[in-house]
């Protein structure tokens, strides 16, 4: 089981003739992803890694069923690519890209809505369910299979989580990072109802961090429908220095949530555990 | 980047917002040749990037060249918030007219541009959003369409705005809409919009906030690069480096991190254990070995550094890499700190050997808590050593 991605999984690598794409094309065919295809316009019918090139991503589902797309192509590509994808209703969209304009991110989201299409990123590390599938760019060794899930916002903070339980012998159902952008596509709620529905997850842990909204928004999902599994959270920034703020359109908004404290705060008055440092997740994550 | 407010009108006369007419100084010899052109009364403003500048005494009014020389002048000689006014902005003065506030910022909720106007103007907008929430009206915009002039009236009509006035408010607000997706805005705001008897609409205020990752994108942006005005000279050498860094006054520990989500972390489980982060420092996603070595000599560099902890992953970047670059930083010094290197992923093997050759102590399988404690040993063998020698 999992969410999002296991080894049936089919996915493409938009970018994958680039230097990033080439080299994590390789890691994944490592990781024994099933690899069907790269997108790359202009370079179709050439390979990378042994894996056949496409000029976009329709061509690319003439050879087969895709389930899943990782976009590693420069920040200016992404709008076009995940356009491509998402119009060829390709499921599950992860935009690895950092960087990627604000204004291309709200009409990717925007569209990937309208079509039901499960956006991941961007500025993420990508969905890994460790010794099945990933689409993503992390480490696969420093993962092990088992029953915990995490929803982080941070991707290097979730290889230093996943790594510690793998070490403590503590293994992992899926790791999602949601990404650090302000904008962006699934969040923890959408992560909580996925992992909530998966008989492999058992608990779950969620890594937030300051600014923004998504663990006051997991606070009041959780409040509100219950869950009926462990979720530990820990939420970085706590000794940030506070960000200056310009103009009062940011503070008419952000009036009363994005700080650690707020969120630990929603999140404790919600039955979640919040721990203070990062070996107290190993604990209770036991 | 946030855009000072004559930046910003530039931009909405590209858009067909109309603003007073006016002309940016630096000298009060040419505000009296702008003000000459322009004609009195005319209004004087301080442009710089904090918000509240009314309040703060940083816009003034002048009848006269008498007036003027003296307020441009007090202006010119002034700090605010330790940002020296060299620039001002001379504008014709608006006859006293109707004001509304307009707004489009991101809602961190919905993730979508959300309209705003209000009719009660002025400084405190925030306050009155809270507190009369019967004067604030919003509008969700949709990224994937441009909304219709009269989906704008609808909102408009709302102000107690009729007839031509109304018309023509929403035409300025339609605008700004359209100049909020055309350059690339994170927030842009008027505060206020004013709406004179026979003149028109007219933007008083501009506040920009543009997206950096779309900055390169925006042609009419181009002149508006300016010099960073950071007084930190390590901070200037980290901006000029394209490493993220920022200085904690009294800190003791120096840190560098992959990611600003394990480096908030990193700094959190400092302050856990009793130690102060003098730092915080991301190496970003494409950490070369150039880049770790600038890294690392930037927070040698720190003052108060006395035990320095590294905390990176080999995901995006590598380990190996990352490796070379610490030792190349450290290559014929004996730094007083104490340095402890925790990183794992791809190509540890081989960033691992490298620093131990160094004899860099390496975390490999133990937790950011276990490689903070460590420093902090190390950092307490230093001291005893060194008071050995001294003493």
């Amino acid at each position: 089981m999992a969410i999002l991605v296991n080894q049936s999984s089919r996915v493409i690598i938009q970018g994958a003739t680039g230097k990033q794409g080439q080299y994590h094309t390789a890691k994944m065919l490592e990781y024994h992803v099933q690899v069907v295809g790269g997108v790359t316009p202009g370079k179709g019918g050439t390979e990378v890694q042994g894996v056949p090139v496409f000029d976009t991503v329709s061509q690319a589902k003439t050879a087969g069923m895709i389930d899943a797309s990782m976009i590693v192509v420069p920040p200016a590509g992404v709008l076009a690519a995940a356009f491509d994808a998402i119009e060829n209703e390709i499921s599950l969209v992860v935009i690895i890209t950092e960087f990627v304009p604000f204004h291309d991110t709200l009409k990717i989201r925007a569209l990937a809505l309208k079509k039901g299409i499960r956006l991941v990123g961007p500025n993420t590390i990508g969905v890994i369910s460790p010794g099945k599938s990933k689409v993503g760019i992390m480490p696969g060794f420093i993962y092990s299979e088992g029953h915990v899930g995490i929803i982080s916002r941070s991707g290097t903070l979730t290889h230093e989580i996943a790594s510690n339980l793998t070490y403590k012998g503590i293994g992992q159902s899926t790791c999602v990072c949601i990404g650090g952008d302000r904008v962006k596509g699934m969040d923890f709620v959408d992560c909580l109802k996925l992992f909530r529905e998966d008989p492999e997850t058992e608990k779950i842990i969620l890594i937030g961090e300051i600014g923004g909204a998504g663990e006051e928004q997991a606070a009041s999902y959780i409040r509100e429908h219950g869950y009926p599994k462990k979720i530990i959270a820990f939420i970085a920034g706590s000794t940030a220095p506070p960000d200056k703020k310009m103009g009062h359109a940011g503070a008419i908004i952000a009036r009363g949530f994005g700080t650690a404290a707020s969120k630990i705060r929603q999140l404790e008055s919600s039955g979640v555990i919040v721990v203070r440092s990062l070996d107290a997740l190993l604990e209770e994550a036991r | 980047m946030k855009l000072y407010e004559f930046e910003g009108k530039t931009l909405f006369q590209k858009a067909g917002i109309p603003v007073p007419r006016g002309t940016v100084v630096a000298t009060v010899e040419e505000a009296r040749k702008a003000a000459s052109t322009i004609g009195y009364p005319v209004v004087v403003k301080a442009q710089l990037l904090r918000g509240r500048r009314g309040k703060a005494g940083l816009i003034r009014f002048a009848e006269d060249e008498e007036t003027l020389s003296g307020e441009t002048s007090a202006l010119l000689s002034m700090e605010a918030e330790g940002e020296k006014i060299d620039k001002i902005l001379v504008e014709e003065k608006i006859p006293k007219a109707r004001e509304l506030y307009a707004g489009i910022t991101f809602d961190p909720e919905r993730l979508l541009p959300l309209l705003m106007i209000s009719t009660e103007g002025g400084v405190d907008i925030e306050d009155i959003a809270h507190d009369r929430p019967e004067r604030f009206f919003t509008k969700t915009l949709s990224p994937l369409r441009m909304p219709s002039l009269a989906r704008i009236v609808d909102l408009v009509l709302r102000t107690g705005f009729r007839g031509e006035e109304l018309l023509q408010v929403a035409n300025v607000i339609l605008k700004l809409v359209q100049a909020y997706f055309r350059f690339e805005a994170i927030t842009v705001e008027v505060n206020p919009l004013m709406i004179t008897e026979t003149q028109g609409v007219f933007a008083a205020d501009a506040k920009f906030e543009i997206d950096d990752s779309g900055l390169g994108r925006i042609q009419e942006a181009e002149t508006f690069i300016r010099l960073e005005k950071l007084v930190d000279p390590l901070e200037m050498e980290a901006k000029r480096e394209d490493i993220a860094y920022v200085r904690m006054p009294e800190g003791n520990i120096g840190l560098i991190s992959g990611g600003a989500g394990l480096g908030m972390a990193t700094m959190d489980m400092i302050s856990v254990h009793g130690g102060s982060p003098a730092n915080f420092l991301d190496l970003g996603g494409n950490a070369t070995e150039e880049k770790t070595a600038a890294a690392l000599r930037i927070v040698l560099k720190t003052p108060g550094v006395e035990g320095i902890l590294m905390n990176a992953f080999g995901g995006i970047n590598n380990c190996e890499r990352m490796a070379k670059g610490i030792v190349r930083a450290l290559d014929g010094l004996r730094p007083q700190q104490a340095i402890v290197v925790k990183m794992r992923g791809h190509s540890q093997e081989g960033g691992w050997a490298l620093l131990e050759s160094r004899q860099i102590p390496v975390v490999k399988f133990g937790t950011t808590e276990e490689a903070v404690i460590l420093l902090m040993e190390k950092m307490k063998e230093k001291g005893e050593g060194l008071r050995g020698h001294t003493g």
